[in-house]
């Protein structure tokens, strides 16, 4: 067996690691030697195991189709007829997945550029105020928002929070639970109009538990269908009282 | 007029054409110069939220046709080298950027610049879910060759992918797209503004050239 080099690097999976195999001892992909191939990857395997490396378990589950392949064509006579006529040679399968991964592989380098790209232009922070101006919800909103609306949404108001933080601040960690801030929630209900943004609901809140808090007691709210809500172009979350709110 | 009167005293050398033509016609008040001022700002107001054709052509009160117009005019303005925001168009919002050539130096006053870096893992996941999409986890991890579980739940929470109904194969998988953050995040208008997909094979490239080395 040829000598075998160890290289260090760290691959994206065993078809990564066959590609770069290939490429190294210049095998045709095309007409792949998998003679060759499964060789260096067990090689290369062995020198990892040898280094105490962990090997993933995908690793091994296409060593084993490699060993698979190799051992069937040993066993003289073995070739199994019918199983040839309708399975895909398993050589040909392998090497449509590596074209096909190699697409992927290489475009993935083109995306990094753009997003790199990308990085380098920046947008301006987003204002704390601009909230306060946006226009009033119209009724004709549907309150059936989804949940990665909410969860984006979510996420912008705890950077706005995150912006509106006064840069000293004394306070007190104050524990509560999801169901006494949905009291609190309730009894803030009486006094906000029929459909709000989730903002108003924290007026009292300062700290990221009862942002937590608050956010998962109008997600039970809204689970009960005391509340609906939705989240607008503009990541807002409206809501909307459910008539069963004052029961 | 204001606006007008500080481009050229600025940039007579690198105007536009079609501004500099405007400004010689008359002294009126123009009402297109003064929507791109109003688009100007409305645009600066917005922000990184991003404004819309849809929404600034009912702001302004004109149609969507000429808004987009508006639009591309304060584009090709921005592009000017004396300029040092452009206004960017990923998905269907525009909005100011800040030039990739203001970038060294906004690294120095804001000591929080987080470059964020994705791994070959993820942006291939993102690759092969962009270009094949509608797409399942376990159509993903044939072709990568790889688990995809975690890799998908952290693009989903990064907001670069999101699920997108369910597949009819057994077991109803989950099927997978990406999202208008995916497109801003590679300077992408549409999907179809995707790189194309390099062709390996025996058809076209000679076996020697499969990798370029």
């Amino acid at each position: 067996m040829e000598e075998f080099k160890v290289t260090i690097e760290k691959f994206d999976g065993p078809l990564d690691l066959m590609l770069h195999l290939i490429k190294e001892k210049q095998l045709e992909l095309m007409d792949l030697d998998m003679n060759v191939l499964t060789d260096q990857y067990i090689a290369y395997l062995n020198s990892m195991q040898q280094m105490h490396l962990e090997i993933a378990g995908e690793y091994l589950a296409e060593l084993a189709t490699l060993i698979e392949y190799k051992s069937k064509r040993m066993i003289p006579g073995s070739k199994d007829e019918l199983e040839d006529a309708y399975e895909e040679d398993p050589k040909e399968r392998l090497v449509r997945r590596l074209l096909e991964y190699q697409q992927y592989k290489e475009i993935s380098e083109s995306l990094n550029q753009l997003f790199e790209e990308r990085q380098l232009m920046m947008g301006k922070p987003l204002s704390t105020e601009v909230d306060q101006w946006m226009k009033q919800p119209d009724d004709q909103m549907k309150y059936e928002g989804n949940p990665y609306d909410l969860m984006k949404a979510m996420k912008r108001i705890l950077m706005r929070a995150q912006l509106s933080k006064p840069i000293e601040a004394r306070y007190t960690v104050k524990e509560i639970s999801m169901e006494d801030r949905q009291v609190e929630v309730r009894a803030k209900l009486d006094h906000l109009p029929e459909t709000f943004r989730f903002e108003a609901l924290l007026d009292d809140v300062h700290e990221p538990q009862m942002f937590i808090a608050t956010f998962l007691a109008v997600l039970d709210l809204a689970r009960q269908h005391k509340l609906f809500f939705t989240v607008d172009e503009q990541d807002v979350i409206w809501f909307r009282r459910g008539e069963l709110v004052n029961e | 007029m204001s606006e007008k009167e500080i481009i050229t005293e600025d940039n007579t050398a690198v105007l536009d054409e079609e501004f500099t033509e405007e400004v010689e016609e008359s002294q009126a008040p123009d009402p297109k110069e003064h929507m791109l001022a109003v688009l100007e700002g409305l645009l600066f107001l917005c922000g990184d939220d991003g404004l819309s054709i849809q929404q600034s052509s009912l702001a302004m009160d004109v149609d969507e046709e000429y808004a987009s117009m508006l639009f591309d005019d304060l584009q090709k303005y921005y592009l000017q080298e004396s300029r040092g925001i452009e206004i960017a168009r990923f998905g269907d919002k525009y909005r100011f950027l800040s030039k990739a050539s203001i970038h060294e130096a906004a690294k120095k006053l804001f000591q929080t610049s987080n470059e964020v870096k994705l791994s070959n893992a993820a942006l291939e996941t993102l690759a092969i879910v962009a270009y094949k999409q509608p797409i399942t986890r376990v159509e993903i991890e044939e072709i990568r060759g790889v688990g995809a579980d975690v890799m998908l739940r952290k693009l989903v929470a990064r907001g670069l992918i999101q699920e997108d109904g369910r597949s009819e194969a057994a077991g109803r998988p989950i099927l997978y797209s990406v999202t208008d953050e995916f497109l801003d995040s590679f300077k992408l208008l549409s999907l179809d503004e995707l790189p194309e997909l390099p062709q390996f094979g025996s058809d076209e490239s000679e076996d020697g050239e499969l990798f370029h080395s």
